[in-house]
């Protein structure tokens, strides 16, 4: 069974899937990453799918679960590096993940949280150098 | 079993003129859906004629490779030229904007004119929080105020430092 | 017409993954564009899910074969299991009985993904859903 670790970096948990998950690996990482999230009260998760090369529909829905999820525990979701194929995949499925913010890479990822979580303190004029 | 061919073709021809056809297919996909950066971080794609499935799957796949290989976080797809927008253009334009978004980019939409814009209310349809605005002039301006960026007149007195040989600053 | 054939149990979970990566493999080393190969392996995980789901034991098998003929290069894909059928499969077939809502069985988003898509079900027979993707 090839377990998802989740590694907390400061307030942000990060998830770097590199293998095609079973199903069961993916519900996995939804409840670790939920029980992270209650234990840390972490601000973030990033979810990195740069080595992703096939997202379906169930794996597509799970992210969206946990991105309301985390929501609900106070934390913002970030998927980074959703391969174009894959990207071009989920469209044709008619899968858009809403309610999940994306970015380009895992850096990017990291960016955008920062932004995310500097918003709900500061409100949308924070600094922020972008 | 396929027909004999009416001239003689060697196997060698037959290879060169697949090639051929195949290249110039991909030529031919470049012109239809030119991506351009107008600005690091700022993709333009202005689209001219109809939009069918396939060519809207050749637009992404193109745009897609485009936002990976420049980072680009903003897309400015340019409508103008797009004589009908009906349901189906509409869907494509809507993956469009949810491919671009799958890679961190917004996908703005640009180029409406008054009588697209009825008519996408006419028709009910639901672009659903796409950005969109008039002209691609109008998405850059959008484009640089969320890059953080402003474009001013240059003040007065740099008008007036123009060297000896008056070629300016 | 060449034909290459290769035949795969899905069983579980296990197989789930077993038969998305079997097509995946077979699909790019006939050339397939990576798209392609996403959407293929993408479409066979939908079907060889709705085996592990909704048939009986959860048991069936996945056939893939390479065509090659006029329309050049493609990769086929039958999907069977002995299970109790689709009770209304213009129900299933319905687009936006897949997004979002978690319900139905992703037929709509797997036929749009291929360029060939057949069902058979019934009772009797189980279900056979055969999926082609030709190489452009």
């Amino acid at each position: 069974m090839a377990r998802v670790p989740v590694v907390r970096f400061g307030r942000i948990l990060v998830a770097t899937v590199q293998e095609d998950l079973y199903d069961r690996d993916a519900l996995q990482l939804q409840a670790d990453l939920a029980g992270a999230l209650e234990r840390t009260g972490a601000h973030g998760v990033l979810i990195d799918l740069s080595t992703v090369e096939m997202v379906d529909s169930f794996l597509g829905r799970l992210i969206g679960e946990i991105a309301a999820v985390s929501r609900l525990m106070g934390a913002h979701t970030v998927v980074a590096g959703i391969q174009p194929a894959v990207a071009l995949t989920l469209v044709e499925l008619g899968l858009s993940l809403p309610g999940v913010q994306t970015a380009l890479n895992a850096d990017k990822g990291h960016v955008l949280l920062r932004q995310l979580v500097n918003e709900d303190w500061f409100g949308r004029n924070g600094t922020h150098d972008g | 079993m396929t027909q004999p061919a009416t001239k003689a073709q060697t196997p060698a021809s037959v290879d060169a003129q697949t090639a051929l056809v195949a290249q110039q297919r991909q030529t031919i996909t470049e012109l239809e859906t030119p991506v351009i950066q107008v600005w690091p971080g700022v993709l333009a794609l202005p689209l001219v004629g109809t939009i069918d499935t396939m060519r809207a799957q050749e637009m992404n796949e193109a745009l897609l490779e485009r936002i990976v290989a420049t980072g680009s976080e903003i897309v400015l797809l340019d409508i103008t030229g797009v004589p009908v927008v009906d349901t189906a253009v509409a869907r494509h334009l809507l993956e469009t904007v949810t491919a671009g978004r799958l890679l961190g980019a917004e996908v703005m939409i640009v180029g409406l004119s008054a009588k697209t814009a009825m008519t996408i209310v006419h028709l009910g349809l639901d672009l659903g929080g796409i950005t969109t605005r008039v002209s691609m002039a109008k998405g850059l301006e959008l484009a640089f105020h969320r890059l953080g960026l402003e474009v001013v007149p240059r003040r007065e007195h740099d008008a007036r430092a123009i060297t000896a040989d008056g070629s300016g600053i | 017409m060449m034909a290459d054939e290769e035949r795969i149990i899905i069983c579980g979970e296990e197989g789930i993954v077993a038969a998305r990566q079997l097509a995946r493999t077979i699909a790019r080393e006939h050339g397939f564009s990576l798209v392609d190969q996403s959407r293929i392996a993408t479409a066979v995980s939908e079907l060889a899910r709705n085996v592990v789901r909704y048939a009986t034991n959860g048991q069936g098998d996945a056939t893939i074969r390479t065509l090659g003929q006029d329309r050049g290069t493609g990769i086929e894909v039958v999907v069977h299991d002995d299970g109790p059928g689709i009770p209304d499969i213009s129900l299933a077939l319905k687009d936006g009985f897949t997004s979002g809502s978690g319900l139905g069985m992703g037929l709509p988003g797997t036929r749009r993904l291929m360029d060939d898509f057949v069902i058979e079900s019934s009772a009797d027979a189980g279900t056979t859903v055969t999926i082609r993707k030709w190489r452009r």
